[in-house]
Parts: structure tokens; sequence; C-alpha cells
């Protein structure tokens, strides 16, 4: 086995604590009392999870991120991959000006379609509602054009193989193409949960209802709490912060090995 | 067991020429067809036309007697081996093998049995719970055979299916192809640019160049009795010279005929001989293992010609060479189609002074 040059591991270990610091600071911070923050005094305490999940409705914020943030990753990645290989592997009219239309959705700053998909929302009546949060963040452009490069790059060959095989344009895709894309579909995947983890802008408008509301309109929420002489609670928000990237961190600790390579070694000669 | 039928297929891609001209063919039952011809001839499109795997706009293909025209790759009940043998990376021996009968709804049981049988008739056994990636091309290309196989189909396509492995293996796996086609009795269609694999395999070798079949008939026909100059030239190691026919001792007049004589039609001769023969000057000799190929100078051209070891003339010496006019071929010069021999030589009188090199110069 190679042997590490020690002083690149060491150096590798001071930048990597250097980016770890805050967040190991902001959990060393919600484990302490308000007063302890404040005062200096070292006081050590759970109570900053009870109250963010008991006082705060935390718990439910939560849980509507994971519904929410699950159910449009796992939306967003099947239409996703089902118009990616539509895209990659079939000639029909107007495909290309469907795809090129898909590129284009890249180029539109998202703030924009706030004000219509809004309105659109009301007028379903769907605004306050799960679906109302799912919905406009299923279509994603991106993933799309990112799938449909990279199953381009699979051997078209396998699907006649599998063509050849018996199989029909939907066992393709699900038993040939979708596993061998699985590390570009879990990366995607996990880019579309983060971002729909942290996104801020379209829960605060489209619901109104403190049991709809995700952990960043929460943890927003959080800074109004005043301990006193208009300080902020931070022991109290960063015990939320803490509850809300761990499932991120878990999310990706659970992919990661689907990630790191893949697999049509040995397809092709 | 199922017969295929081309008849007039044509083939264009879009904004792009024609690839295909016309192709007829017709496939009797458990024929081992050999398509061959080079780069860019048109045969793969041909053979994917037969699979399904491109639509057919014009003309006809019909499988087992029915119209396939339309039919969908799945259904048209045939199996298929690609050139880079398209395994399926994520799927172990076992499962590449067993695919297209799960596909098929075949009970877990039977088909893990049925891929077992077909692994061990390829000696893939010990292999079977092994993925694509480590195993070598030889075992590849037997997987990839193993999965057509197991499908236990009445027709294989086979699309350059040696063409990856080194010269030792191909030669192995050529046998075993011939020994498979004896044993399952299937119609194969195989296409290679290998004549070496289309000599030796094929009932039939359909010839094909720019999108046209040249010929189609038995590896014999096509080696002594080419429909043309090309056919002529493509089969056969080293090629069919040729010379015009006007150089040959007692041929002065014939402008309008060439030539084309197989190299082991041609003998060496240290001493002029008392048939008709040319003298000539060796350029390169080459060593094959038990022949040498002789490379020489002629008044009518360069000449390659086979000999044994033992005949081998001197480096750069002169001798002479007679060749037999029973195993010549003769062309048109301007179109390249071949002549009868009695309309090439003429007269039979002159014929025979011919042959008995009487006319020897």
């Amino acid at each position: 086995m190679k042997r590490e040059n020690p002083f690149m591991v060491g150096l590798a270990l001071v930048v990597g604590l250097l980016f770890l610091s805050p967040v190991l600071y902001s959990i060393w911070i919600s484990f302490e009392t308000a007063q302890a923050y404040y005062t200096g005094s070292p006081e050590f305490t759970l109570d900053n999870y009870v109250r963010a999940v008991s006082e705060y409705n935390f718990a439910r914020y939560l849980m509507n991120s994971i519904i929410v943030s699950g159910l449009v990753t796992l939306l967003g990645i099947t239409i996703a991959t089902m118009a990616a290989f539509a895209f990659a592997r079939f000639q029909f009219r107007g495909g290309d000006l469907l795809f090129g239309a898909t590129v284009a959705t890249l180029m539109i700053p998202s703030h924009i379609s706030l004000i219509p998909n809004y309105l659109t929302l009301a007028k379903a009546g769907l605004l306050d509602t799960y679906a109302g949060l799912i919905l406009p963040a299923v279509s994603n452009g991106f993933a799309a054009f990112f799938l449909r490069q990279y199953i381009r790059g699979i051997p078209k060959a396998l699907d006649e193989a599998a063509y050849m095989d018996g199989a029909t344009p939907m066992q393709v895709l699900w038993r040939v193409i979708v596993p061998i894309a699985r590390p570009a579909i879990f990366s995607m995947g996990l880019y579309i949960f983060i971002t729909e983890w942290n996104n801020y802008i379209w829960p605060l408008i489209a619901v109104g209802k403190d049991d709809l509301f995700t952990l960043q309109i929460g943890l927003a929420r959080l800074y109004r709490i005043n301990p006193g002489e208009g300080l902020v609670d931070w022991p109290l928000v960063m015990a939320a912060s803490t509850i809300t990237i761990l499932p991120v961190l878990a999310g990706f600790l659970l992919v990661e090995r689907h990630l790191v390579r893949g697999i049509t070694m040995g397809a092709i000669k | 067991m199922s017969g295929i039928t081309l008849r007039d297929i044509r083939k264009s891609y879009p904004n792009g020429p024609e690839i295909l001209h016309g192709v007829s063919m017709d496939i009797k039952p458990g024929e081992f067809i050999v398509i061959v011809g080079p780069s860019g001839c048109g045969k793969s499109t041909l053979l994917r036309l037969i699979a399904g795997l491109e639509r057919c706009e014009q003309g006809d293909i019909e499988i087992g007697g029915k119209r396939a025209n339309n039919l969908a790759p799945q259904n048209r009940d045939i199996a298929m081996i690609f050139q880079n043998y398209a395994l399926y990376p994520h799927m172990t021996v076992r499962e590449n093998i067993a695919f297209g009968l799960e596909l098929r709804g075949m009970p877990k049981a039977e088909r893990n049995a049925r891929a077992e049988s077909v692994a061990k008739t390829l000696q893939l056994d010990p292999y079977l719970d092994r993925k694509p990636g480590a195993l070598s091309g030889g075992q590849r290309q037997r997987v990839a055979m193993g999965r057509a196989m197991a499908r236990n189909t009445s027709i294989f396509l086979m699309d350059e299916p040696l063409s990856n492995l080194d010269n030792s293996l191909r030669v192995t796996m050529r046998t075993e192809i011939k020994e498979l086609h004896r044993q399952l009795g299937a119609t194969i269609v195989y296409v290679t640019h290998d004549q070496t694999e289309a000599l030796s395999l094929a009932d039939r070798i359909a010839v094909m160049k720019d999108g046209d079949l040249l010929q189609f008939d038995t590896p014999e026909a096509i080696y002594d009795r080419p429909n043309n100059r090309f056919v002529a030239g493509f089969l056969g190691v080293p090629p069919m010279n040729f010379l015009p026919v006007a150089q040959l001792p007692g041929w002065q007049g014939r402008q309008d005929l060439m030539v084309g004589l197989r190299p082991e039609a041609m003998s060496v001769h240290l001493d002029q001989p008392r048939e008709a023969a040319l003298p000539v000057r060796l350029v390169l000799s080459e060593m094959t293992g038990s022949d040498l190929i002789l490379h020489c100078d002629s008044a009518a051209g360069r000449i390659t010609l086979t000999s044994g070891r033992k005949d081998r003339p001197r480096d750069t010496s002169n001798f002479w060479v007679s060749y037999d006019l029973d195993q010549a071929v003769f062309f048109d010069n301007h179109s390249g189609t071949r002549v009868d021999l009695a309309s090439a030589i003429g007269p039979s009188k002159r014929c025979a002074e011919f042959r008995n090199g009487s006319s020897r110069q």
C-alpha cells in the first residue's frame, strides 16, 4: 500500500477542521444555556433541543421538511430520469425543441417564477397544502439535462441487447439504464434534496399555517424569540440548526457509496 | 427453424445518402450465412434491419414466412450477439444469461437451471456469480453467446462477434461457433469483414460493397467463380493476382481482358518450364510457417504467390512462374465482371494451344 505523506495528511486535517469549525462551534453552543452563553460560564444542557421540539414545533417542521424534500426528490428524479431517457434515446417530432426549452429553463432566475406559480396555485386552491409546496419543484430542467448527458454516455448497444432480449422501453429504462446511471441519479437526487431542504422563499409564500412550515421557516422565526435585553437566544437557534443539518448529513452518508464510481466497466469491450 | 427472406431492401437515413440499394436474399432455415464486405458496405445495417433495431421503410423482410417489417425486435424471436458484447455490467453472468428468460416470464428456478446448463456448455460455470467487469475478453464473448443461446430462438444474428478477440482465441471461438451451429441447427446470419471467418464458417456467403449485394453463393463458388474483380480480390489470402491478359504469352491481342490467378494456381520454376510461364524477379518473401509468400515483379505487373519452403528461390533472384489456366478467372477490363473462359479465349484451337503452352514466347 502506498504510504501517505504525513505533511499532506496533517494539512488535510487542519483544512478539514477549519471548514468544520463553524458547525462544531454551533453544535457546542446548542448544548449551552442562554445564560451560560452570554455570561461565559460553562453550563451544559439538552434543554434547547427539548424547547425547540416541544415549545416551537420543530418536530412537526422536521417532518414537513422530510415529506416535502423527500417527495420533491422522489418525484423530481423520477420525472427527470424518464425525460432524460426520452431525450437521450428517442427521436421524436419536436424533441430537439422540447429539449431546448428544458435547457432554457436553466437560464430563468427562479424568483421570476414565484408570482406566476403563486397565482397558479392560488387558482388551483393548492396554497397551504403539501401539494402546493411540492408541485412547483417537481419539474427540474437541470436534472433532466444532467441525466440526459449521462445516459448519452451509456452505450446504446446495451439498450439494443435488452430489446433483443425482449424488453420494452420502460423495462430498458428501469432494468438497464437506471442501475447503470445510479451514481448520477443519486448525485442528482442528493442535490435536489439539499436544494429543497434549504428552500426558504417558496415555503414562506406558499404556506401560512404553522402546521405546514418547514424547518427553514421555523428557524427564521426563532430569531424573533427574545431571551431579554434585545438578545437572540443563540443556543436555541443553534439547537434548531443542528436539528436542521443532521438529516442532510445522515442522508449524504447513506447515499455516499452510490456516488463514488460508475459501473459500466465490463459492459463493452 | 425459421428462414429469412429479404426483398429489395433499401435504407437511407434522414438527409443522408442511400446506404442499401435494394438487397434481396433468401436464407433457408438452418443455414449459416456470412455477410462479408469492407467497412461501410452496409452489412451491419442489413443485420440491424433483420433484428428490427432499424426501421425498414422500403422492401420486405420476412421471418419464418411472415412479414416482419413492423414487428418490434422483442417480437421477432431472434437472438443477437453484438460486436462489443453489450453485457449488462450491473448483472452477474447468471443474470445476464437469464435476463431474456426473466423478461419472458420464465419462473426463477427454471431460468436459473437453463442459465447454468448454457454456462456449462460454454465452460462458464465457474464464473456464474461474477460480473462482466471481472471477466476476460474471451469469457465476455462466451457470456454474450450464452445470453443468445439461453433464449432457444431459431435465428441468431452475430455482428462481428470475434473482432475484439486476439488471434488464437478467435480461431478457437470460430470452431466453437461452427460446432454450436451444428448442435443447435439454428439459422445464423453472421457479419464480418474477416474473409477467413467467412470462408470457414459459411454455408453461403453474401459479399457486399457500397450497399450492393455483389454475390450470394457457397464459399467454393465465390472463391472459384467470383462474379467480379471486387469479390475475387476481397476473398483469399494472399489476394488474387490480376494481370492484363495481353501480357501473357500468346495473348497479345486481347486488350479488353484481365486474368485473375490465385497464388496457389501459380508455381515456381527455377528454370524455364515447358508450359507457359512468366519470367519474374523476387522482390520480397514472407514466411507464414509451412509456406512462403513470394512477391515478384514481372512484365505483367506485381505477382504474389505461395510456395513451399523447400522451393524457395534465392532473394532477388530471377525465376519463372507458370500458371494453371483451369483455375484462372477472366474479367472484363472495363466493367470488372467475370467473363466465361470459352468466350474469353475464343476458338478451341487457340485454347488448346494456350493450355499446352505451345504459344510460349
